[in-house]
């Protein structure tokens, strides 16, 4: 079957405690595309993804994934169809970098078993494939933020699921990491299908890996669709004020910056 | 990984040859080991010294032996699962009041009817899960369902029957009711027999069973909510059986041999120190090493002295140092820390 639209969300109203956060949300996504979520502190970004990973029910409005609506589908199922990668986890237990990784085969367990050695040995894959084959007996606590981000990354990785959500995957990552890590979406979305919804803070990174980008603001959405005609000035000034400006390199490559910058 | 189970076996043993051994009548191990051939059938002759024993051996040690022992993993257990899902290296197995309902229901069955002791221990299980079942009302009815509002419910129904026991023992008949009360409280397996191992021993070791078969989940529900939710756990209604097995292992135990402090505290500790986090292997370990230290512990309190002392004085008087010492012995490492860095 050719899944042409992975997720579709209509008419969507959603919030916390019967307050909406979100209004009236429409989108489309492609199957292997990558779509950016921009929009200042608040704007609704997180609550969108918590309702595409049916964590929060909408007030109005439906969320399908695959052509099925995910709050009429148990937990087990939702999590072969989406992953979460977020943005920092407080594991009170010290586990191994493994037992954390090796999670991501829960969805493909049934009630009595635990992973064998398959699932141990395609975690080991994933981890080499991202870098991280070393960390594996290390105790999760002790890594370093940027370093939890990768192994909660490989863990989704692990997950298999045609839809992965990112919440700012790249905020603890070093100047190469976010490089590597972007790039390794882009990698799985061309060669596997993998759709990614990706919460970005910093419009370059959406502007150079994301097929399409959302602006938030306030809980609507200001812009939708093609990265390049979205990510103009007018847009992300109407997001995040009047101090930035998308500008272009003496190589023709786009680069959003500050206005004061852009200006000297 | 290895060694460490070996080690462990090896620690059981020598704690139930010590436990069968140790007492106010001590029996030679070459005793101990002609009581259990005999019994076998394995051999027809007995020194007449040893066949004297038998009848201490077999009615009285053997059978608080097995309690002791299963008692102390149920416990453990239990400490393993609510530490895990309320992910709090703190918490412990009579979290949500079970403890504090058992001991009410067993002061108010002794008030009542003093003679009745069936009706002593169904009234400490019953309350006790009562009290639990009263957490889970209280809490299902806070807006946020997170674990938190659980664990303070738990503390007001615990607060609850923690004042209206201490009413009870106001009220009590100072002479013969309150000491009574304040013994049944503070635990001892003095009261074990084997009609006792035949109620409590089959329940605590199915429930210890199907939580290390179900094990896995409980990595999963030890992360934060959402996380457990993208994997694919339904948080609530693993929440509940969780709670549901583990207030069986306690209030079991409870009603069985009345309140041992600190063990379901500590145990968990220790084993996480030595095989890690992951569910599975760190309840199997803790039920080890709790019904092999609850045997140490109890052959202590019914050996040291003339007259038996309570169990929880005596697990109390080892856990306290010994959780200061995790404390102060971790280098960075916080209290769920697997090992000290």
């Amino acid at each position: 079957m050719d899944w042409e639209v992975t997720v579709q969300i209509n008419n969507l109203t959603a919030g916390y405690g019967g307050q909406p956060v979100l209004y009236d949300i429409h989108l489309q996504v492609g199957e292997g595309r990558i779509v950016g979520l921009l929009g200042p502190n608040g704007s609704g970004k997180t609550t969108l993804m918590r309702c595409i990973n049916s964590i929060i029910k909408p007030l109005q409005g439906e969320v399908q994934v695959r052509g099925q609506n995910v709050n009429k589908l148990d937990r087990m199922h939702i999590a072969r169809l989406v992953s979460l990668v977020p943005q920092k986890t407080s594991a009170v237990f010290s586990y191994s970098c493994e037992d954390m990784i090796i999670m991501g085969m829960t969805p493909r367990l049934n009630l009595w078993s635990k992973p064998g050695r398959a699932a141990h040995a395609r975690a080991r894959q994933v981890c080499e494939e991202i870098g991280i084959a070393d960390l594996l007996e290390h105790s999760f606590n002790q890594l370093s933020g940027g370093q939890q981000q990768l192994v909660l990354l490989a863990r989704a990785l692990l997950q298999n699921t045609p839809v992965m959500l990112l919440d700012e995957p790249t905020s603890h990552l070093d100047f190469s990491n976010q490089h590597r890590v972007l790039g390794l979406m882009l990698g799985m979305a061309r060669s596997r299908g993998v759709t990614s919804i990706i919460t970005l803070h910093d419009p370059n990174l959406a502007l150079y890996y994301c097929d399409e980008v959302v602006i938030l603001k306030e809980g609507r959405i200001i812009a939708g669709g093609q990265s390049r005609q979205v990510m103009n000035t007018s847009n992300l000034c109407q997001a995040f004020g009047e101090n930035i400006e998308v500008d272009s390199t003496g190589k023709g490559l786009r680069v959003v910056v500050p206005r004061t910058i852009a200006v000297s | 990984m290895k060694k460490i189970w070996i080690a462990l076996l090896v620690f059981a043993v020598i704690s139930v040859i010590a436990a069968l051994c140790l007492g106010r009548y001590p029996i030679h191990p070459g005793e101990v080991l002609c009581l259990l051939l005999a019994k076998l059938g394995l051999t027809n002759w007995l020194p007449g010294a040893v066949e004297e024993k038998s009848i201490v051996f077999w009615n009285i040690r053997f059978p608080r032996v097995i309690l002791s022992f299963v008692v102390g993993a149920g416990i453990s257990v239990a400490g393993c699962i609510f530490q895990a899902l309320f992910r709090n290296p703190l918490a412990a197995p009579d979290i949500l009041g079970v403890s504090a309902g058992a001991c009410f229901g067993a002061a108010l069955a002794m008030m009542v009817f003093p003679q009745f002791v069936l009706g002593i221990h169904g009234m400490a299980f019953g309350v006790g899960t009562f009290a639990v079942f009263l957490a889970f009302t209280l809490a299902s009815r806070s807006p946020s369902q997170s674990a938190a509002v659980l664990v303070l419910a738990g503390i007001v129904v615990a607060a609850l029957f923690q004042a209206g026991l201490s009413l009870l023992m106001y009220l009590a008949n100072p002479y013969d009711q309150l000491a009574r009360i304040v013994f049944w409280i503070m635990g001892s397996f003095q009261v074990a027999s084997w009609d006792k191992v035949q109620v409590v021993v089959p329940v605590l070791v199915s429930c210890m069973l199907l939580v290390v078969a179900f094990g896995w989940r409980l990595n999963i529900l030890s992360q934060e909510d959402e996380e457990a939710l993208a994997l694919g756990v339904d948080v609530k209604k693993w929440r509940v059986f969780y709670v549901i097995i583990s207030t069986l292992l306690v209030a079991s135990s409870v009603s069985a041999v009345g309140t041992i402090s600190w063990l379901g505290l500590i145990i968990p500790h220790i084993s996480r120190f030595l095989v890690g986090s992951e569910q599975r292997r760190l309840m199997a370990v803790s039920a080890i090493l709790g019904g092999s230290l609850m045997l140490l512990m109890d052959t202590c309190a019914r050996s040291l002295f003339e007259s038996e002392i309570p169990i929880s004085i005596v697990t109390s008087l080892i856990g306290a140092p010994f959780l200061a010492y995790l404390v102060l012995s971790r280098k960075g490492g916080g209290l769920g820390s697997d090992r000290p860095n």
